[in-house]
């Protein structure tokens, strides 16, 4: 009585509680003033004058009334929800059936959804782990609509003319033979300007990074080490800082130790060597091979950074005609870069992640309207002693959140297992995914997605629950509810049977593109065939000449040896990693941008076609005559034939590239045409290419290479594996001190090279099945209902005649109503959002008229399937037995 | 306004609490029953700042040492009503006590010292 008769005084305003006590108080006291003999208005003035500032003190009152009020109102709602707890925990434990299908839906749904996003919030969302990231930003230029990489003469300009940085850094990634003990391995490093650690802006965790002093020629025999390379080869040790290591045999003092947080990516460069770049270097505006990086300067925005990049650009190309023509600078945040198109990748993924959550939440809400028609009594009554609409509905939402929440908790640890499977089956590549799991961002979003399921899955069947008809359902003994046409039940199926149409054309999609990939053409023969990388170092073989015999010997010991068809050695081979390009410009013309042909350089050994087995299409291959000092010779793949001379025949024709000046072009003259490969994978269209013989490389071209070569040999039995040994003898016999490394089967590189989209398929593939099978769950659901409700009808139409088969139909066709409404609006959803795949299928378009069809047969017959199950079991039902009940 | 009287109102300030839990001891009262029995329990020794009472209500109010409702004054007109709660209870008993140790103290100084 005491909590009624409070909050019924909570609903007069503060201020009119605060201006009646006052008057009451002026009225007695003055009542009392004139009891003693005081005139009216003498009495009532003292009486005021006692009070003092009656405004003043009734604001001070209305003030702390207010908060009062404030505190009682969440302390009772607080109290009201602490029994609301306690009651729905009693009510789900007295149906355990409910709960568990209930639970364990939202279960699978929240869990699925956590476990993507915990992958999303490693991947893409969490910001990179050092100071102010956002302010990191990668500078680089658009060459030909791609981001191309900075020459050292144009960092060095941004260094000198972009004020819009506090600092700007440069790196270029080398691989380092690094002899440390008995084991020579190759480690990927990055030879940086001294500015690299200041625009991260992470401090070294033992000894120093370099200075401006060492980043200069000849003093640069100093290494940075990467926490990952001081725990994984020197035991942790803090003393290695002083001492000196060998990289490329050669002496390097090592200086200090990053933090652990300084290894962004599990695959990011182990040490940290200084660029020391030359006068020379600096001069020079054409070698594009630098990542640059840059801190924005306090206090300026990306857009005045951009702008000023935007300006620096027109300068440049005046200041050094034919190097930096129609250039762009491009400018993008540094995380940006490093996450790549995985963005898109995994929101799409996390997109139709939520459709399985969504689809869990019809099946919940389906359970509930079930649950509200058979408490409908309860309820009743609950109104019946005055609980509020507004009090029950609050009632029945907090007992979907204690089952969302359990659910939630269910699918933690459904996430807590799915992350680790997840993370170990994915590609290799995907940038800091291994360091994916449940941290409390990831707990937040499970309980944010807990509380939003609760309110989706939850807020209709309240409402509708809450609305029952308190007389009618008193009255009728508990049968009550809204039997008949139920719009809103109608709403879920069709809305089930729509979402999971979308998710199963992203897979069928999906899935007839990874076929399609399974088929393409790579435009080599990748069977039978190994490869492995090499890299002669620097420090002994410093001259062309020498280069090019060690590896020409290397190729002729391997095509010698038994059990080898044909074997060769080429800069750039398929599905490796590495190499450089250049632009082709045919002689005569003027150079721009649109003239030149940018490709890819590869420099061979005599047979490398015949071991890829790349077809040749036109004019002769390469030949021992096309040696150093004969007539300069190049193959071109068809790609770069279309690019250099459209509509012509390319043979005979001469292309400068790579070498030469205007008054020494250096011509090559085109001798051949091959097929076109793949060389990024089968799921990447063919680029332009070229081919040199290696006695006729450019001197210069050993630099961009940095003296690594692929080594590929075909086995005359098919079996790439057996030959590992025999390359690596070759390799020893020619100098035992370089190693082998990256040693792949061609076959191996094709699996990995569409481990991506074999990965995405089959995660959608994953999704799309449940949402299946939990929309054909949600059908059968309904029409079990439906069919329930009408036994009576049923019955007596049996009794009047009606055949089985009749009433199969009838109900079925009741039941496809929703079903043929929701594939109605999923194909048109689908239709919309299926272009977010554009990117990640091949051979296929979005709208692909077999996928539409197929995903709309099988869903179809699903829910016809769910639909005559119960349909059939109404008609099995005895008139007699239905007829007695009533 | 000096030193001396600050600390003055303060002390009153406490009091005051205390004597508004105390006259609800017995029973609920409104406000200005409150302000008259204080005055009549101390022969108007002690004379209730009406202007810090009202607010006074409405701070233990809100810290739950009182709680108020709607009622019937003597002359049938509407008025609100205090009663103490347990809470109050028992912060009336600490600033009895409190109360009681500093009235001691105080009595030692002036009473021996005189």
């Amino acid at each position: 009585m005491k909590q009624s008769l409070r909050s019924w005084l909570w609903r007069v305003p503060v201020d009119q509680e605060v201006d009646e006590e006052l008057a009451f108080h002026l009225e007695m006291r003055t009542r009392e003033l004139i009891a003693a003999g005081m005139d009216p208005a003498a009495a009532r003035e003292t009486a005021i004058n006692r009070l003092g500032d009656v405004a003043r003190l009734k604001r001070a009152c209305v003030d702390i009334g207010r908060k009062r009020d404030r505190e009682m109102r969440l302390t009772q709602w607080l109290e009201e929800f602490r029994d609301d707890v306690r009651f729905a925990a009693r009510q789900l434990a007295h149906a355990p059936a409910f709960t568990l299908v209930a639970a364990l839906t939202l279960a699978l749904g929240i869990g699925a959804t956590t476990a993507i996003f915990s992958v999303v919030h490693a991947v893409v969302l969490r910001p990179l782990p050092f100071p102010e990231p956002d302010r990191v930003m990668s500078v680089g230029e658009d060459w030909q609509g791609r981001v191309s990489s900075a020459s050292v003469g144009n960092f060095t300009d941004y260094r000198t003319h972009l004020k819009s940085f506090s600092s700007l850094a440069a790196k270029q990634f080398v691989s380092y033979n690094l002899a440390e003990g008995d084991q020579p391995e190759r480690i990927v490093g990055g030879r940086v300007t001294h500015t690299w650690f200041d625009v991260i802006g992470i401090a070294p965790l033992y000894g120093r990074v370099f200075t401006a002093d060492e980043d200069k020629p000849g003093n640069d025999r100093v290494v940075v080490l990467s926490h990952r390379l001081w725990t994984r080869r020197f035991g942790a040790n803090p003393s290695i800082v002083g001492r000196v290591v060998r990289l490329n045999s050669e002496p390097y003092a090592v200086l200090g130790v990053m933090p652990p947080q300084f290894d962004i990516t599990s695959d990011s460069e182990e040490l940290w060597t200084p660029v020391a770049f030359t006068a020379a270097q600096m001069a020079e505006h054409d070698e594009h091979f630098l990542e640059c990086i840059g801190r924005l300067a306090p206090s300026v925005s990306v857009e005045q950074a951009r702008a000023e990049l935007r300006t620096l650009y027109p300068q440049m190309q005046a200041q050094y005609p034919g190097n930096n023509q129609v250039k762009l600078g491009v400018l993008k945040p540094f995380q940006e870069t490093l996450v790549g198109d995985y963005r898109q990748r995994l929101l799409v993924l996390l997109g139709a992640v939520s459709l399985v959550l969504l689809i869990a939440c019809g099946n919940v809400a389906n359970l509930l309207l079930a649950r509200g028609g058979l408490r409908a009594r309860e309820i009743a009554l609950r109104a019946a002693v005055g609980a509020g609409r507004g009090r029950i509905v609050r009632q029945l939402l907090t007992e979907t959140l204690v089952l969302a929440l359990a659910g939630a908790a269910l699918g933690l640890a459904l996430a807590w297992v799915a992350v680790p499977v997840l993370v170990a089956s994915s590609p290799e590549g995907v940038p800091r995914l291994e360091q994916a799991g449940l941290d409390s961002v990831v707990l937040a979003f499970a309980l944010g997605a807990a509380f939003l399921s609760a309110l989706v899955a939850g807020l209709a069947p309240a409402l509708r629950t809450a609305r029952t008809d308190l007389r009618a359902t008193l009255n009728e003994g508990g049968r009550g509810g809204t039997a008949g046409r139920d719009r809103l039940r109608t709403a879920l199926v069709a809305l089930e049977v729509a979402l999971a149409l979308m998710l199963l054309v992203g897979a069928g999609l999906l899935v007839r593109s990874a076929l399609n990939l399974q088929r393409i053409d790579p435009g080599f023969d990748p069977r039978g065939v190994l490869s492995a990388r090499i890299t002669l170092p620097e420090a002994r073989y410093d001259n062309p000449t020498r280069l090019v015999r060690t590896f020409e010997e290397l190729a002729e010991r391997l095509a010698q040896a038994p059990g080898v068809e044909a074997a060769a050695l080429n800069s750039q081979g398929p599905l490796v990693p590495g190499g450089s390009s250049n632009g082709l410009l045919p002689a005569g013309k003027p150079f721009s941008s649109d003239a030149v042909t940018q490709s890819a350089l590869n420099i061979v050994t005599l047979d490398y076609f015949r071991t890829m087995r790349i077809p040749l299409k036109r004019g002769r291959l390469f030949t021992g005559d096309d040696r150093r000092g004969a007539p300069l010779v190049m193959v071109v793949n068809e790609s770069a034939a279309r690019g250099l001379f459209p509509g012509e025949d390319p043979i005979g024709k001469q292309v400068g590239c790579c070498e030469g000046g205007p008054d020494n072009p250096r011509y090559k003259t085109i001798i051949g045409v091959v097929g076109d490969t793949r060389s990024s994978g089968p799921a990447e269209d063919a680029e332009p290419e070229f081919f040199l013989p290696i006695e006729q490389s450019p001197d210069i071209a050993w630099r961009w290479i940095q003296n690594s070569m692929t080594l590929v040999a075909r086995s005359r039995t098919g079996d790439a594996g057996a030959l590992i040994n025999i390359a690596r003898g070759a390799v020893r016999a020619i100098d035992p001190t370089v190693p082998l490394f990256q040693v792949r089967t061609m076959e191996q590189r094709m699996q990995t090279a569409l481990a991506q989209a074999r990965f995405n398929t089959l995660l959608m593939l994953l999704l799309g099945s449940i949402g299946l099978v939990l929309a054909a769950i949600g059908v059968y659901g309904v029409i079990a209902y439906f069919v329930a409700q009408r036994q009576q009808e049923i019955g007596i139409r049996m009794a009047l005649g009606a055949k089985g088969p009749d009433v199969v139909r009838m109900v079925v066709r009741q039941g496809m109503q929703p079903v043929v409404l929701g594939i109605a609006l999923g194909l048109a959803a689908a239709l919309a959002a299926s272009r977010l795949l554009t990117a990640y299928v091949h051979g296929v378009t979005t709208t692909d008229p077999l996928t539409f069809a197929a995903v709309v047969a099988l869903l179809g017959t699903v829910a016809l399937v769910a639909t005559a199950l119960p349909a059939r079991r109404a008609v099995r039902i005895d008139p007699t037995r239905v007829l007695n009940s009533m | 306004m000096t030193l001396m009287q600050k600390t003055t109102n303060a002390l009153l300030h406490g009091t005051l609490d205390a004597l508004i839990l105390k006259t609800l001891d017995g029973a609920p009262r409104h406000g200005y029953a409150i302000a008259r029995f204080i005055e009549d329990t101390t022969d108007e020794a002690v004379v209730v700042e009406e202007g810090s009472m009202y607010p006074a209500l409405y701070r233990m109010e809100r810290r739950g040492w009182i709680e108020a409702e709607w009622g019937t004054s003597e002359l049938g007109r509407r008025a609100k009503f205090y009663r103490l709660t347990d809470a109050g209870r028992a912060q009336l008993a600490t600033e009895t006590a409190m109360w009681a140790r500093f009235a001691a103290g105080v009595s030692k100084v002036l009473l021996e010292t005189a």
